[in-house]
């Protein structure tokens, strides 16, 4: 008998889309709740557009390979909820579900008929996820997000960078992966409320928002100290303090120094590798790691406030030390002796050279039926008796029609295919793919 | 008190221990927000992270440091030495009753006080123990230290971020401030603590978590895995914007006051998005030629793109203050925003009308300050900051006299002899 998971029995109803609530259901999947995705072929924007499709192979629905990883661990649905038929299909999967999570724009499934005011009539204890750009309430709900306009909005950019330049800003969408965080830890808080109280609620999560706590000690130093982060010297790129600049905390832990990335061999674009030095007492243990015991006595690196203050230097001379050996080796060196440091990673770097994520299981091959078989992200955490793993890649389109729809919600065989042939489960003008005329046999 | 303030968070009723350092107190603080009782177990005089500044009037201290109150609200706070007998007993009498325990130290520290998860869950077996370390309980990077800068290097975010070759000549891989590193691995670490909860509302019993801060890190970079699981690329960095396969449009343009805007554009530019950028410009005044019939060919849009992005776009943002932008661009659909600094958050309507910012009363300085506040507004269980970061020890009594029943004068004696 398998092992039980954490979300045994538990049914999502997936209305989401693109990255941040597919991300969220990804994980609820891997802890074994039921994940029922609904989709429509004519407004899909997780699939489409893919440019992570594999060389040669055509750009369709079913080969995105970063929808792939999204979406594993879920079903598909293909249902017009948009039509009178396909929106009551909608409501009878629901009344047998536990949880609801959608990131359409605010009150786009209100104005359905799928608000939490309609969905509570037919289950009460519904927890009812809404993952919006910017929430269901506010002057501006209707705004619409991508990550980087959230990261923006919220201050997140701003942080990020060298000092004098535009912000460098973070390089992808992380308020995407963020939200889809929160999106999970909502829908898991919700439900755990549920099981203890019988009572759902709706959770109104935004984008925007979400991103804003995640700059805590910058806003406290506004709202308490008065001070802005519009200042020389920040934000202070890989450093906590920019030379030359006022003495103050940079939001990113103790200041101290080397703090810094460094060049490593052969002086590729990821060759580099970043050390922390957090006391003096780990200064002693790289000068000696470097082989330059003489620094030792270097009164320009003695006390923390004299690296700081002697910071260039400082990071040429580590600098003249890595450059002389791989990013892997610099880090084993320094871990070796006490001393912090880690490599540059690039996402090839981290499936192929990481031992650490190779020996936890990051990465793990699964089937897919049009991109073959490809290593997907793992979870980052281990439940000792309820365990926490990927058990399938993502589902084609519509991949589940017929399974939800006869085996879960009770139709015949026969509505299924009047709801081909009229449109609820399938664009009537669409070309059906090989699998739909194999479900309606 | 008004009626709301009487319905608890979705936590209510969960006990939970932390014995966390600048890791984990970001978890325990989801939770505490969230109607957790949160007991923090600080080693006598402090965590070290106490001494993180900024600092309240830039006066260091452990009680002022601005990080750990943000940190560690909602929680209650109590000093043990775990390294003594009296130390362990007090803490597993509090740990036979806890719900929850999240924990930081190194792997293999708590075992070594006869601390692990088996010793105790024996006398509480629906305890949830989550182990919240930079790499996990186990592997060949166990025991290598961190920070918050390293995990950005390991876990790819660094590889993603940076400048433009024409911004910056030579720049190195930017590590994203703030402290990333602990929140990505507070979020999943809740996730896990959570889920376990769930699965315990069912079985009775609690678990093990493991969470490797380097693995969140690590799972916190979009798609740029499936870029080199799929197509085998290794992504360029730009400013402000998107990694990508190769160089693709600025999306960050500075406004007339100095702030920049995002605008994405690029990738999205067809015939009706044209028209719709020339309605834009239209309200403003903008002088262009966006309307002229040659533009609603996708070829020549295509051709012109370098023109329209930096040309016009740039010029049109570069004559308005950025929340001019901001608002008329996203009223009319455009998906921009101003990129804002900390101190252009407070002024934004959109978060006052969300209640976002709390008051939170100081008692030890006699006033209340402005905090960050909710994620997500619960609707059926609210959010709340129930108290400030506790003081050093400022619960000692409280819990470990009223709880555990040391007398006053043994609390003294504990004091002395630096149990507590």
């Amino acid at each position: 008998m398998s092992r039980p998971r954490a979300l045994d029995g538990i049914r999502v109803v997936d209305f989401s889309w693109v990255r941040a609530g597919p991300w969220a259901t990804r994980w609820l999947g891997a802890l074994g709740a039921e994940i029922i995705k609904i989709e429509w072929p004519e407004n899909e924007r997780g699939r489409l557009p893919s440019s992570t499709t594999p060389h040669r192979m055509e750009v369709n629905l079913n080969t995105s390979g970063n929808f792939n990883d999204t979406n594993v661990n879920k079903k598909s649905l293909t249902l017009n909820v948009r039509s009178e038929k396909g929106l009551a299909i909608a409501k009878r999967l629901i009344a047998v579900s536990d949880i609801v999570i959608e990131n359409f724009s605010s009150r786009v499934l209100q104005k359905w008929g799928l608000g939490y005011d309609e969905l509570v009539k037919i289950k009460p204890d519904i927890v009812y996820v809404s993952m919006s750009g910017y929430g269901h309430t506010g002057r501006n709900h209707h705004y619409t997000t991508f990550g980087p306009v959230a990261q923006a909005a919220s201050g997140l950019t701003f942080l990020s960078g060298l000092p004098g330049k535009p912000p460098a800003g973070w390089g992808w969408s992380y308020m995407d992966d963020t939200g889809g965080m929160y999106g999970a830890m909502c829908a898991l808080t919700g439900l755990y409320h549920r099981n203890r109280t019988g009572k759902g609620q709706h959770i109104d999560q935004s984008q925007m928002v979400s991103a804003v706590p995640l700059n805590g000690p910058a806003l406290l130093d506004l709202t308490v100290n008065g001070r802005g982060s519009k200042r020389a010297g920040f934000p202070p790129g890989n450093r906590a303090h920019w030379p030359g600049t006022p003495m103050v905390n940079n939001y990113r832990g103790p200041t101290v120094a080397p703090h810094n990335a460094y060049r490593t061999a052969p002086g590729g674009y990821n060759d580099w590798c970043v050390i922390v030095c957090a006391n003096d007492d780990e200064w002693q243990k790289l000068v000696e790691v470097m082989g330059r015991p003489e620094l030792r006595d270097d009164a320009r690196f003695g006390t923390v406030a004299a690296r700081l203050e002697h910071q260039d230097a400082l990071d040429e001379l580590i600098e003249a030390w890595t450059t002389t050996l791989g990013k892997y080796e610099v880090t084993e060196r320094c871990q070796t002796a006490g001393v912090r440091a880690l490599p540059v990673q690039s996402a090839e770097d981290r499936v192929e050279h990481d031992p650490q994520l190779a020996h936890r299981g990051m990465y793990q091959e699964l089937d897919h039926a049009a991109l073959g078989r490809h290593k997907v992200q793992n979870a980052p955490f281990r439940l000792s008796e309820t365990p926490v793993f990927n058990h399938a890649a993502s589902p084609l389109i519509g991949e589940h029609t017929r399974e939800v729809v006869e085996g879960l919600l009770g139709f015949s065989h026969e509505d299924l295919r009047a709801g081909f042939d009229d449109g609820t489960f399938w664009p009537t003008k669409r070309q059906r793919l090989a699998y739909h005329e194999e479900m309606l046999r | 008190m008004s009626a709301v303030d009487q319905v608890e968070g979705p936590l209510a009723g969960l006990r939970v221990l932390e014995l966390a350092d600048e890791k984990g107190q970001f978890c325990g603080k989801l939770m505490g927000d969230l109607g957790a009782d949160v007991v923090k177990i600080e080693p006598p005089g402090g965590e070290a992270a106490r001494r993180v500044g900024p600092f309240y009037e830039d006066i260091p201290d452990p009680n002022r440091s601005l990080s750990f109150w943000y940190y560690n609200t909602s929680k209650r706070g109590i000093t043990l030495d775990l390294e003594t007998a009296d130390g362990r007993a007090m803490f597993g009498r509090l740990a036979a009753v806890a719900d929850v325990i999240l924990e930081t130290r190194e792997p293999g520290y708590l075992a070594s006080l006869g601390l692990d998860y088996e010793a105790l869950s024996y006398k509480n077996p629906g305890l949830v123990l989550c182990s919240l370390t930079p790499f996990g309980q186990t592997g060949p990077w166990r025991d290598y230290r961190s920070s918050d800068l390293l995990h950005m290097a390991a876990g790819g975010e660094m590889a993603s971020c940076g400048y433009d070759e024409e911004d910056v000549p030579g720049a190195p891989p930017i590590a994203p401030g703030g402290g990333n590193a602990w929140h990505m691995g507070g979020h999943f670490a809740y996730m896990g603590i959570l889920a376990a909860l769930v699965s315990r509302t069912v079985s009775g019993r609690g678990q093990h978590v493991d969470c490797s801060i380097h693995e969140a890190c690590a799972l916190t970079t979009e798609s740029a895995i499936a870029n080199y699981v799929y197509r085998g690329e290794v992504l360029i960095r730009q400013t402000g914007r998107h990694h990508a396969a190769g160089p693709t449009p600025r999306t960050q343009f500075l406004a007339k006051d100095g702030k920049y805007v995002t605008a994405l554009v690029g990738g999205r530019l067809n015939p009706k998005y044209v028209l719709e950028l020339a309605e834009l410009f239209d309200v403003f005044g903008f002088a262009h030629d966006l309307r002229d019939p040659k533009y609603q060919d996708p070829k020549a849009i295509a051709e012109m793109t370098p023109h329209i992005i930096d040309g016009l776009v740039a010029s049109f943002i570069a004559g308005l203050p950025a929340e001019d932008v901001y608002h008329a661009a996203q009223e009319r659909g455009f998906t921009w925003a101003t990129v804002r600094a900390p101190e252009d958050l407070l002024e934004d309507q959109h978060l006052q009308d969300r209640g976002f910012w709390k008051e939170v009363w100081h008692p030890e300085i006699g006033r209340s300050f402005i905090y960050p506040g909710e994620a997500a507004i619960y609707n059926g269980s609210p959010w709340r900051i129930s108290r400030r970061a506790p003081l050093v020890g400022e619960h000692n009594r409280e819990i470990l006299c009223g709880e555990l029943g040391v007398s006053l004068g043994e609390l003294c004696a504990l004091t002395e002899n630096g149990v507590v």
